[in-house]
């Protein structure tokens, strides 16, 4: 990685102040899915075991992944 | 390995080959990654140290400067980018110092002597991963108070019926799958590809030794691969070194960001 040959001072470099969100995009996008996956289909899992039933499970998982992908939609995919 | 492989037939390398207790047995046995991990810290900090003995502003010996272009590629690459211009030098040292402590007990996984990835052992990402989890959260608290904190998680514009459950989905991501993507990342690849490794090796191995008609020429070639994947093992291994570091830095710098 190339150093540059006269570091300009960093508190007042204008240019290094783009930070670089996009850089986590994808990480912090995968963490949000798997959060939906998880926390609701464990919730679905939880109220099957504890209703005797084995269809919440399945409505928690595709929820939760609608809601962690309406989410990711709100956080990243809008134009700011 | 050996013993067993010869009494009868292959047996595949598994969990238990990446347990290597030295002293001790049980939960409170030294490990070998132990050993490593101790050993590597009092190499990196002495070879670090000598590195830069007598500094000159412009680097005068070839170790200087190959030290300043790691430092750099943290600093200015990492800290600074991610983090932005204003408040990343106090982060530096810490970035630093994860970067090149999980590189090299990733690297010795494939170089000798060593041979085994410190983070193999799921303990040590998960270690290195409370620190980071400890500080994020704590600089975001100490930035915008708990209560302030926790509303930022939130993005704006989300409906009000909707908030309950955007809110639970947030914690969880925050509290939960981010550390232990974190965590999970760097153990994984280690362990996976030190046992893509421990296969292709013994697998060879045992081939040539035992094997029947043309099947040593499969262990050749199954050594030949090896060295392949040995060599795209240390290419992953720099590599989670560096992602891990890089989302330190991106946890570090939601904490402080203003807004959402």
């Amino acid at each position: 990685m190339p150093e540059s040959s006269t570091p300009p001072d960093p508190a007042n470099d204008p240019s290094s102040d783009e930070k670089r969100p996009q850089d986590s995009l994808g990480v912090n996008i995968f963490a949000y899915l798997l959060s939906g996956v998880i926390l609701f289909g464990g919730i679905g899992w939880l109220l099957d075991r504890w209703l005797g039933t084995s269809f919440i499970v399945g409505f928690g998982v595709i929820g939760g992944t609608a809601l962690s992908l309406y989410l990711v939609w709100v956080r990243y995919g809008s134009a700011r | 390995m050996l013993a067993t492989a010869e009494a009868g037939g292959w047996e595949a390398p598994g969990v238990s080959d990446f347990w290597q207790p030295l002293i001790g047995d049980g939960a409170w046995a030294i490990t070998r990654p132990m050993f490593v991990m101790a050993i590597s810290v009092v190499v990196i900090g002495a070879v670090l140290l000598a590195l830069t003995k007598k500094l000159s502003i412009v680097p005068a010996n070839k170790k200087q400067f190959a030290t300043e272009a790691l430092y750099g590629v943290v600093r200015n690459g990492v800290a600074r980018d991610i983090i932005g211009s204003r408040e990343f030098l106090k982060f530096v040292p810490l970035l630093f110092t994860m970067f090149v402590l999980i590189v090299v007990n990733n690297l010795v996984g494939t170089l000798p002597p060593v041979m085994f990835p410190t983070m193999s052992r799921f303990a040590f990402p998960v270690a290195l991963t409370l620190i980071v989890f400890v500080l994020y959260h704590a600089l975001g608290v100490k930035r915008k108070g708990a209560v302030g904190y926790i509303k930022s998680m939130v993005p704006p514009g989300i409906p009000i019926a909707l908030l309950p459950i955007v809110f639970l989905l947030e914690l969880f991501t925050y509290f939960i799958s981010r550390p232990l993507t974190l965590a999970v990342r760097l153990f994984a690849n280690m362990f996976a590809g030190h046992m893509l490794i421990l296969v292709v090796y013994l697998g060879g191995e045992y081939l040539i030794l035992h094997g029947d008609g043309l099947l040593p020429v499969a262990g050749v070639v199954s050594f030949l691969g090896g060295v392949g994947f040995s060599f795209f093992e240390l290419l992953i291994q720099v590599l989670q070194a560096y992602i891990f570091t890089l989302l330190t830095a991106v946890y570090i710098a939601g904490s402080l960001a203003d807004e959402h």
